[in-house]
């Protein structure tokens, strides 16, 4: 298990030198940083003052492994824009984005997986054909759309929830949250439930059909037989059998959702990376950039390692197999 | 016949399907008595599994019991609630089922799947529940069970597995245990040990047994009586050594002569011509007409089922009767 720990952090290393390098690159690719970073009627001397401040006067190869170099030293480079360390402006953004990723992706687990399986256990009753028809709503409508909507809805007409902003935040851990003030859990709700929609379909689609398959199984007739109650059969024995998908699709909408909650960050002014990595690149801010897709590709690798690990956890065949 | 463990009477159980209703289980009557092990035999089809799972009141639907009665130490189990059969279901009848690697759930460990059948009737604590699943897990043959029971499905062999099943059958003591083909899944030297070890522990544990087979050697070896099902009906009952050594019907004629032992070394084997009937398109009268060498016109009659001392058999034109009782008949 270890061996397979450290294989895969040795492979995300990788991963995310190839990303630093094809972002650095491919910043050139789509316009020069200098043109947006440097006002048009700034003098000669400030603008090439400017450039060597930045660096950018060296030759690509050579700027991407000062980068490297710095890199080493856990020095991420200033953004050109905000003219900060990139690290500290991350960080700043994550939590925001965190908190609304896990209450987004948490609350559509915990409801669309019972659900679902609720819809799998009893297909043809009008509760199940209920959920399936708000899953389909879900899958179809598109994000930006169910955001205005919201906001015209419980915003504008009700008046019953805040359209946008963070909310009072206060602190835990050291960093600043939303969820752990009223005022803060109110701004919170509108984009979390604007953006679990997609996933609480999918939750729902996954649990249905993995529960009508397993509830055909022997290993529930059995269960039956040994006068095992519905509750039982379902908590017990289909949970876990279906699950293997479900957290697949969790990890991959966990990494997803905290890269690019791009849409409903915006529509909600919410302030929070997905946001930044968009302004960063609408102003060429290449350090942002780097720093943010390295780190994006670091969660992904991190999610699916542990994903793999809880595959372990939950069926054992394939704990053994690894073993051997 | 008061002292009958469990008696089905008139038992038929119906499936709607598109293609129009069937009758898996027709006019099914027998009856078990304690501790005895009965067998149970036909082919694929022949509706041996769907009378299974009716007398367990675990028929999936579309089907359904239409009529008939099963009953349980004088006690109706046809109509009973929900909550009623599931307490009874594991308590007094339990069931192992054919392919153990599919019955055991794959991602639990022995033992919590044995916890889960003691607590689906009982509230023991954790030590008591877990003392009781390593008393049947030695009982049913497990080396090291106190060990092992902490292990998964898959770490088992396929005949170890199949002692698992049994051995949460067991768990709470039921009266009855339906098999339903336990040992066709298994190699067939893993198959004669299981068969008499199962014989033996119904013997010492005073368990009643219906055995399901479609093989006829298997059943023979196990059982002490013998009911043969063909398209949903029960054709014959009987002792097993007199139905075997004289069959009245000519199905179970049939079923003899195409065991490999009657056949000479190097010849094909007997068959029955043809194959059963579709259940949706019954022929009329008995259901084995088509295929049967002695039918005759009044075949076309669905014959009653009669019974001749401890034996029984539905048809218009039996083999092997002895003299007296086929003179006496009409």
């Amino acid at each position: 298990m270890l061996g397979f720990v450290i294989q895969r952090v040795l492979q995300a290393l990788v991963v995310m030198l190839v990303i630093s390098a094809l972002v650095f690159m491919g910043v050139y690719a789509v316009g020069n940083p200098i043109d947006v970073l440097i006002s048009p009627d700034a003098t000669q001397i400030i603008r090439e003052q400017t450039i060597r401040a930045y660096g950018l006067d060296q030759p690509l190869w050579k700027q991407y492994v000062d980068f490297l170099s710095r890199l080493l030293s856990g020095n991420f480079g200033r953004s050109f824009v905000y003219n900060m360390p990139v690290l500290d402006l991350i960080f700043s953004r994550l939590p925001a984005t965190i908190e609304l990723t896990l209450a987004a992706v948490f609350g559509a687990t915990l409801l669309g997986v019972p659900l679902g399986m609720y819809a799998g256990y009893r297909p043809d009753s009008l509760i199940s054909k209920s959920i399936m028809a708000v899953s389909i709503l879900g899958f179809s409508v598109p994000t930006f759309w169910i955001g205005l909507v919201l906001i015209f809805t419980f915003a504008v007409t009700l008046g019953w929830l805040p359209a946008g902003n963070r909310g009072d935040t206060a602190t835990l851990f050291g960093v600043e949250w939303s969820f752990v003030t009223w005022n803060g859990l109110t701004h919170l709700f509108l984009p979390a439930l604007n953006l679990s929609l997609f996933k609480f379909a999918m939750m729902v689609r996954l649990a249905r059909a993995g529960t009508r398959e397993t509830m055909l199984t022997d290993t529930v007739k059995f269960a039956r037989a040994a006068g095992e109650s519905e509750w039982t059969i379902l908590s017990r024995h289909v949970l876990r059998l279906i699950a293997i998908p479900i957290v697949t699709v969790f990890g991959l909408e966990l990494g997803s959702t905290l890269a690019f909650a791009v849409v409903t960050e915006t529509i909600f002014s919410w302030p929070g990376v997905g946001k930044l990595i968009i302004d960063s690149i609408a102003t060429l801010d290449r350090p942002v950039m780097v720093a943010y897709l390295m780190l994006v590709a670091f969660f992904f690798i991190m999610i699916n390692l542990t994903v793999d690990i809880a595959y372990a956890a939950l069926d054992p065949r394939l704990r053994t197999r690894r073993a051997s | 016949m008061s002292s009958q463990l469990l008696e089905v009477a008139g038992l038929t159980t119906r499936f709607e399907t598109r293609s129009g209703a069937l009758n898996a289980v027709e006019d099914v009557s027998f009856s078990v008595a304690e501790g005895e092990i009965v067998g149970l035999v036909g082919e694929s089809g022949s509706g041996k599994s769907v009378t299974g799972f009716s007398i367990l009141g675990l028929v999936d639907p579309p089907g359904r019991i239409v009529s008939g009665s099963v009953k349980l130490n004088g006690r109706e189990l046809v109509g009973l609630s929900h909550a009623d059969l599931r307490s009874m279901r594991g308590r007094e009848i339990a069931m192992v089922f054919q392919d153990p690697s599919a019955t055991l759930n794959p991602v639990l460990t022995i033992g919590t799947q044995m916890r889960l059948a003691i607590a689906a009737h009982e509230s023991l604590s954790e030590a008591a529940a877990t003392a009781r699943c390593v008393d049947v897990l030695t009982i049913v043959g497990i080396p090291d069970a106190g060990r092992r029971i902490e292990a998964y499905p898959h770490q088992f062999s396929g005949g170890m597995r199949q002692r698992v099943a049994i051995a949460i059958a067991l768990l709470n003591r039921p009266k009855l245990i339906i098999c339903d083909e336990p040992t066709t899944a298994l190699d067939v030297s893993i198959q004669a040990q299981i068969l008499t070890e199962m014989k033996s522990l119904a013997a010492r544990l005073g368990t009643a047994m219906i055995w399901i087979s479609h093989d006829l050697a298997t059943v023979s070896s196990v059982a002490s009586r013998l009911l043969v099902m063909y398209a949903g009906r029960l054709i014959e009952t009987g002792p097993i050594a007199a139905v075997l050594r004289q069959p009245h019907h000519p199905y179970t004629k049939g079923l003899l002569n195409s065991l490999p032992g009657v056949a000479e070394p190097g010849q094909d084997l007997v068959q029955i011509p043809g194959s059963m009937p579709s259940l949706v398109n019954l022929p009329e009268g008995c259901s084995f007409r088509p295929r049967c060498t002695h039918a005759e016109d009044d075949c076309t009659l669905l014959p009653a089922f009669t019974t001749e001392g401890a034996r029984a058999f539905r048809c218009h034109h039996p083999l092997n009767l002895p003299v007296s009782a086929s003179e006496a008949r009409p």
